[in-house]
């Protein structure tokens, strides 16, 4: 009995702690310990100063596929951390899940797409994802130089998976960006994230 | 030069003539109606067999998915995309926006998506102008459609389907209908939402963080789910706690943490248990009947009287339960030795153990709603799928039997055991055996008591604790009339010798009890972890021997102290670091019956193909189920006749907690065991439950009630799912 009530305490605890730390646009982004593909830790906290774009991918999902086999995602990239921001790629497919990958098998996968992000974090076991509640792949996040998050959702406003849409579309990272870093506010700060779910790890 | 020119041209030309040629060859494949895709089978449909001015028809795309795949509901929830059409048609028709019916919800890890799976038929409404002048005999209706079907991963694909139908000038004297079509459309029908009656009324009203929508149909509802059209109002994984009004339901919906205004309407469908679906458009408004007093309201104060009755009765039914006889030997060992007091004194501890039990219920329930609050989907008997609690439950047992059996005197140095301070004189002991008899009463839910459960939990805090205090007055009213009435208590033997002996009996049932838990224990964490409980009872044999040999000595309550640490951390590390998939063999067992498992999916999916079904909720741990099986449903003329009647059998073992079952139980108004559904087999029919306590002539009446089971139309419209 008594232990039923000490793991009611914890289950309670966690819940409010989870609240406590909900993810919600305007305020500061929860702090994050990830490892790197090449094994080296990063913090969110670590990037304090700078933009910081955390941006979840699966390379099986077809929606990510969209992105990358355009070139679009690597271009986003290569734009933005020209202009100093960090751009995290974060992985929280579970081992055995599509897009689960190691480090250096990702690594060889970024440097055959010719991708360019600051670097990619592995979260196989889905806890940053949950963190920010992270969604679909690609669900992007938008962190200005004082850790307040200003962009929270899709990438753009075409959720297809066919690349011809690319073109015609509004990307809400870039628009977030350039806004805030004219000094304006972000005009649009939270979209529905599109693409296929995170494939988290199964709970039981 | 010139012939350069002449060769360009020549070579433009021939690219141009290539370019046509292909461009020929792709209407050259004309699309038929339907497409195979991966993982579903797409096909266009109309029961119009004819296109005629001013017609007004449907057309519909029909998904037939593999197992376990699913397309997405309007709103797709946290992921995916709903199906899209594009349409080809001919001059002077015009197709409305594709319809979605009631969609389900399918969870994903911590996501939420809304969909469909198994089959699904979209209608896609179709107007003909009444200027349509037929070119020609017959117009092809065409559609590209693209779609995303995911199980775990997800697939985009597209097709094009098409059909062709007669045109004619002017309205035929009698219309034609595609019979196919026609059946398909017929047996969708129920899956449309409607819009919300005039005469209801849906509203709601929000805090930072939770909406609560009232809609109000008129009459008392238990459960409903809300679907909502925005994407970014409510955060769709959230449970919905649903509370019955007296002439509706409210939920309560958690917020998009990222809501940026309020909304001026909530839009969705509200999807009630039989399958009836509103689509509302809540308005901001007051929230009838204030959910925290709304258990007074709710079906009048009558039905509450008659459920705290029903819980009362059961309570008193418990005594008699077998898990409970154990402890019904403590009290009446407790009894004899209170016959020795004055009569004022028996009827003190008659109340003090009464204040014991209903304590402990009140535990119970505050902790069930504390957790309900969290979004925990427990039913009652939630502590027995715990090995770590069941492991503890043994042990004091155990320790209680040696000391009963004669090992030691309990109580003379040791009072922190629960089961020692049951033993203990005074008021304290008469305490802790009411709450003793409440723990382990836990796993029995007599007849009656489930469902005055079931009512309690879904209902207000006020009304859980009504029923739950009643439920544990009807436990102590046995003992506390025996305390109460002198005449009753010269009926007791005269203390004496035998008493020893009667306490010594009474460790017998209480290691009958430990063999069932050790049993139970096995069944959910394994016969390697079972080697930690076997150690702790080991420890607590040594204990005993200590307290036994050296009584009340500083020394021996030490070593006793630590030993019985030892013996608890024992099955707490096995259950921890040895526990092994002991869920196999409870499958394997399903698996070689004639019981299916139970999946949301699979009673779903036979519902939609009409095949009527038996689904029995039952656990290792529920007494009352386990004879209901041996000597009710697994009789050999009971199995029979359930095989003669052709009807599904499903089990859904609930000896682990499942979530999918807990909800399967709240659906269905109940929070606990046994439970036994009946689905007569048409689609939109009420499930049937059946009597807590089963009868070979229960079964057989209800078999004899079923509509006559036709395989053929069964046959007929199961989805060929490969």
């Amino acid at each position: 009995m008594r232990r039923l009530s000490v793991l009611t305490v914890a289950v309670i605890f966690s819940t409010f702690t989870l609240i406590a730390y909900a993810v919600r646009v305007g305020s500061t982004a929860p702090n994050f310990t990830g490892t790197d593909i090449h094994g080296k830790t990063h913090k969110l906290s670590d990037y304090r100063g700078k933009y910081v774009v955390l941006e979840w991918t699966n390379n099986g999902c077809p929606y990510t596929q969209k992105h990358y086999e355009s070139g679009n995602m690597q271009a986003l990239q290569r734009e933005w951390t020209a202009k100093d921001v960090v751009w995290l790629t974060i992985l929280s497919s579970a081992p055995g899940k599509q897009g689960y990958m190691t480090g250096p098998a990702e690594s060889a996968y970024l440097s055959r797409e010719h991708a360019d992000p600051t670097t990619a974090l592995l979260d196989p076991a889905g806890g940053i994802g949950r963190q920010y509640e992270a969604k679909t792949t690609p669900h992007m996040f938008v962190i200005d130089p004082s850790g307040k998050l200003i962009y929270e959702g899709a990438i753009d406003d075409h959720p297809t998976t066919d690349p011809a849409d690319i073109r015609i579309s509004k990307n809400y990272v870039s628009e977030a960006l350039t806004e805030a870093m004219s000094g304006q506010p972000v005009a649009i700060p939270y979209t529905r994230p599109y693409g296929c779910s995170v494939k988290y790890p199964d709970i039981d | 030069m010139r012939t350069r020119l002449q060769f360009a041209l020549l070579i433009f030309v021939g690219v141009l003539f290539a370019v046509l040629q292909a461009d020929a060859a792709t209407p050259a494949s004309a699309p038929g109606p339907s497409a195979d895709s991966q993982h579903l089978t797409l096909e266009l449909v109309s029961p119009a067999e004819a296109i005629y001015p001013g017609e007004s028809f449907h057309a519909g795309l029909y998904f037939r998915l593999e197992s376990g795949w699913h397309v997405y509901w309007t709103n797709a929830g946290d992921s995916g995309e709903p199906p899209s059409a594009q349409w080809t048609l001919p001059a002077g028709v015009t197709a409305s926006p594709i319809q979605f019916p009631t969609p389900r919800r399918l969870p994903l890890g911590p996501l939420m998506d809304f969909g469909y799976e198994h089959e699904v038929l979209f209608p896609v409404p179709m107007q003909v102008a009444e200027n349509f002048r037929p070119a020609g005999s017959t117009a092809v209706i065409a559609a590209k459609v693209s779609w995303l079907v995911c199980r775990e991963v997800c697939l985009p694909g597209k097709a094009e389907v098409a059909l062709t139908r007669k045109v004619l000038a002017a309205p035929p004297s009698s219309a034609e209908e595609d019979a196919s079509a026609k059946v398909l459309f017929t047996r969708f029908a129920g899956t449309m939402p409607q819009p919300l009656p005039a005469t209801d009324k849906a509203t709601f009203s929000s805090t930072s963080k939770e909406f609560t929508l009232a809609v109000q149909t008129g009459s008392r509802e238990s459960s409903a789910e809300f679907f909502p059209f925005d994407q970014t109002i409510i955060a769709n994984a959230a449970p919905q706690p649903a509370k019955p009004l007296s002439s509706g339901i409210a939920l309560t919906l958690t917020k998009d943490d990222n809501i940026q205004s309020s909304p001026k309407e909530l839009h969705g469908l509200v999807v009630f248990p039989n399958g009836k679906t509103y689509e509302i458009h809540a308005v901001p408004g007051r929230i009838p009947d204030a959910p925290a007093a709304a258990g007074l309201t709710e079906g009048g104060p009558g039905t509450l009287i008659k459920i705290a009755g029903f819980a009362f009765l059961g309570g008193i039914i418990l005594n008699l339960m077998p898990c409970v006889f154990p402890v019904l030997f403590i009290k009446g060992l407790a009894l004899v030795n209170s016959s020795q007091h004055e009569r004022r004194q028996m009827r003190l501890h008659g109340w003090v153990y009464t204040l014991g039990i209903v304590a402990s219920f009140w535990a119970v329930v505050a902790l069930l709603l504390i957790l309900r609050g969290a979004g925990q989907q427990l039913g009652w008997g939630f502590q027995f799928q715990s090995p770590t609690f069941i492991a503890v439950m043994a042990l004091l047992l155990f320790f209680l039997g040696l000391s009963l059996a004669g090992q030691f005197e309990i109580g003379l140095s040791l009072t922190s055991a629960g089961g020692s301070l049951a033993n203990k004189g005074g008021y304290a002991g008469s305490f802790f055996t009411g709450v003793l008899a409440m723990v382990v009463a836990t796993p029995c839910t007599a007849p009656f008591m489930g469902a005055a459960i079931g009512y309690a939990l879904s209902h207000s805090a006020l009304v859980s604790f009504v029923v739950f205090t009643a439920l544990a007055l009807g436990l102590a009213a046995p003992y506390l009339l025996l305390a109460y009435n002198p005449r009753w208590t010269k009926l007791l033997p005269r203390p004496g010798a035998w008493m020893e002996i009667l306490k010594q009996a009474v460790s017998v049932p209480i290691f009958g009890t430990i063999i069932w838990l050790v049993w139970l224990f096995t069944q959910l964490a394994g016969t390697n972890a079972l080697l930690g409980l076997l150690a702790g009872f080991l420890l607590l044999a040594i204990t005993g021997w200590v307290l036994g040999r050296w009584p009340a000595k500083p020394f021996s309550t030490i070593c006793a102290a630590l030993l019985v640490i030892l013996s608890v951390a024992a099955p707490v590390y096995a259950v921890r670091n040895l526990s092994s998939a002991a869920m196999d063999h409870v499958s394997d067992s399903t698996a070689k019956s004639s019981w299916q498992p139970f999946s949301p999916a699979l009673v779903e999916q036979y519902r939609m193909q009409g095949r009527p079904m038996l689904v029995d909720f039952t656990a290792s741990w529920c007494l009352s189920c386990q004879v209901n099986e041996r000597v009710v449903l697994d009789r050999p003329d009971v199995q029979q006749r359930l095989k003669d009647s052709g009807i599904v059998l499903i089990r859904a073992d609930w000896t682990r907690h499942d979530e999918s079952i807990a909800q399967a139980l709240a659906a269905l108004g109940r929070s606990g065991i046994p439970t036994y559904v009946l689905y007569d087999g048409s689609v939109n029919a009420q499930p049937r439950l059946l009597p807590e306590v089963l009868t070979p002539g229960i079964v057989f009446s209800a078999l004899d009630s079923l509509p006559k089971v036709r395989q053929q139309s069964a046959q007929l419209v199961r989805p060929s799912v490969r």
